[in-house]
């Protein structure tokens, strides 16, 4: 762990995280204000099954549907997600392609130890929005009319703060690894987009329903944290794939030359 | 100070480092030349651990590049060639930065640094010049006193005041016992700093000397003025005769070894003028860069 690699890693993107989280915040909190208004107008949409699912239900008449709908399944892990893979890429295999890299690896840091910091960084991004998408729920929960418990906020912020490390130390591994930056960004967002598509679809056909098991959106949501409170299933199986693919970009990294 | 042996890095198609075998002593001002793509910079990351060898070892220090690469990058200043720096951030923060890498450096050495180079802090790097740029990448390679610089091109993008203020460092880092090993394309830079060269050419290491070495084997030139036009082939075919120039009465011969047998020729005609011309640095790198006398 280097402190100062940690620091600067997270200076670089301290604008843009705070610029998301009271972004998040303001938008939970007129998400809120909304359902009073609307809510019980729109009531749960006639949909099919498959694209319901992708909406979390779209159950919009209940303020827990209507915050499962708007920020838990689509908005949440969308931003959480943005800012770990495009944060985690742009920390390794970007530094690398600008060439800032070389000249930071010359100096007396160990390259596990550098990955580690680039990872303590990501987390501190991650842990900010999760604390905003917390702080977001609680005021807009309120400005809706209350209905959500504490505990299941708290556990929402929970879910998506993992989600967002297993997207962060994904982007990470590739980045790492492989020293591209689109090709760290491309891949893990596509997982992370197939992962909610299979979430969402794969549970209405049963012989493939069992896929839904491999995506990380089912760790994140698929307990619904908005009623189901913490699943600490989920929680570890998204907490040791991080841990796994943090060690994956250790391991990538340590091995390979640095390109030029 | 620095010792490969048989050091490659094959990148395939020809391309890379191959069997590099090199010795740099302490206290060396030490320069590293040939054209782009001929290995110099694959050579100095060889040298930090950023790259692996495929066959072959370097020692840096003492050290193993590959088993002891923290304490040699604890006790080793590098500038790269091509250097790149946070573009947000301010001169002040990037340097306290690389400061902090190293669990801190001497402020008075750093602050001597900036009123020498006069560089700018407090201005994001990218609203900085190149030669600005340049002049944060210089004081972070020498700010914590190291043993060995390892310097690929660094007076690019220096104004000639700046060039000299560096140079004169080097000169000082030299006294001191520090050894400088340097890539440049300057050949007044080479023939003002260094005490050896080293060219490289398509990977492979054509030359180790002293420049004054390398000047005594360099081909000499007689520029003879006739009293009529003379066949250069007369010339051509003499022992010792690399290369012969005819332009109007004048022929101008460049030969190795003796001068016996060109003054005898050219004593058959009417001889008005005879004037001896050196090859200078640039003739002689170049020679070695296009054909290499193996």
């Amino acid at each position: 762990m280097s402190w100062p690699a940690t620091w600067i890693t997270l200076r670089l993107r301290l604008p843009a995280v705070l610029l998301a989280a009271v972004g998040l915040v303001a938008v939970m909190a007129a998400v809120g204000a909304l359902f009073p208004a609307v809510g019980h107008t729109i009531g749960t949409l006639d949909l099919p099954a498959g694209v319901a699912n992708l909406l979390g239900g779209a159950d919009y008449g209940t303020i827990t549907g209507w915050f499962r709908s708007e920020i838990a399944v689509i908005y949440g892990p969308l931003v959480i997600g943005s800012l770990a893979i495009t944060g985690a890429s742009a920390a390794t295999a970007g530094e690398e392609e600008d060439r800032i890299l070389a000249l930071v690896l010359a100096h007396p840091i160990g390259r596990s130890r550098l990955i580690v910091a680039k990872a303590a960084a990501i987390s501190l991004v991650v842990l900010v929005i999760a604390l905003a998408v917390w702080v977001g729920l609680i005021v807009g929960v309120a400005l809706g009319g209350g209905g959500i418990s504490l505990g299941h906020i708290t556990a929402l912020a929970v879910q998506l703060g993992f989600f967002g490390l297993f997207t962060g130390s994904l982007a990470l591994a590739l980045g790492a690894g492989t020293g591209r930056r689109s090709l760290a960004t491309g891949v893990a967002a596509a997982v992370a987009i197939l992962g909610w598509l299979i979430d969402s679809f794969a549970p209405l056909a049963p012989s493939v329903a069992w896929t839904k098991y491999l995506t990380p959106f089912y760790y994140y949501a698929g307990h619904d944290p908005l009623t189901g409170g913490v699943d600490v299933v989920g929680l570890v199986a998204l907490g040791l794939l991080s841990l796994l693919l943090l060690s994956v970009a250790m391991i990538g990294f340590g091995r390979r030359d640095l390109r030029a | 100070m620095i010792v490969t042996t048989g050091l490659s890095k094959d990148y395939g198609s020809g391309r890379g480092l191959f069997g590099l075998d090199l010795e740099i002593a302490q206290g060396e001002v030490f320069g590293f030349l040939g054209p782009n793509g001929s290995g110099k910079s694959t050579t100095m990351r060889l040298l930090l651990d950023l790259i692996r060898p495929s066959s072959g070892s370097a020692r840096v220090l003492g050290l193993d590049t590959r088993r002891d690469s923290l304490e040699i990058r604890r006790r080793v200043g590098f500038l790269p060639g091509d250097l790149a720096l946070y573009p947000k951030l301010t001169g002040r923060v990037v340097l306290d930065y690389f400061a902090k890498l190293r669990g801190g450096i001497h402020a008075n050495e750093r602050e001597a640094l900036v009123d020498r180079f006069e560089a700018e802090l407090d201005r994001p790097v990218h609203q900085l010049s190149t030669g600005n740029r340049q002049k944060l990448g210089l004081i972070q390679a020498f700010m914590h006193r190291p043993e060995l610089l390892i310097l690929d091109e660094p007076i690019a993008g220096l104004d000639p005041l700046v060039q000299q203020s560096f140079h004169a460092l080097l000169g000082e880092v030299s006294s001191e016992g520090r050894t400088v090993f340097l890539s440049s394309h300057t050949l007044s830079e080479v023939e003002r700093v260094t005490h050896r060269v080293a060219i490289l050419r398509r990977g492979r290491l054509v030359v180790v000397d002293s420049l004054e070495n390398l000047r005594n084997v360099a081909v000499q030139r007689l520029e003879i003025e006739f009293g009529e036009p003379v066949d250069g082939d007369e010339f051509r075919t003499l022992p010792g005769v690399k290369d012969v120039q005819v332009v109007g009465n004048t022929v101008t011969v460049g030969f190795e070894g003796s001068a016996d047998a060109v003054v005898r020729a050219a004593a058959a005609h009417e001889v008005r003028a005879v004037r001896p011309r050196e090859d200078d640095l640039e003739d002689i790198f170049l020679r070695y860069y296009r054909e290499g006398p193996e």
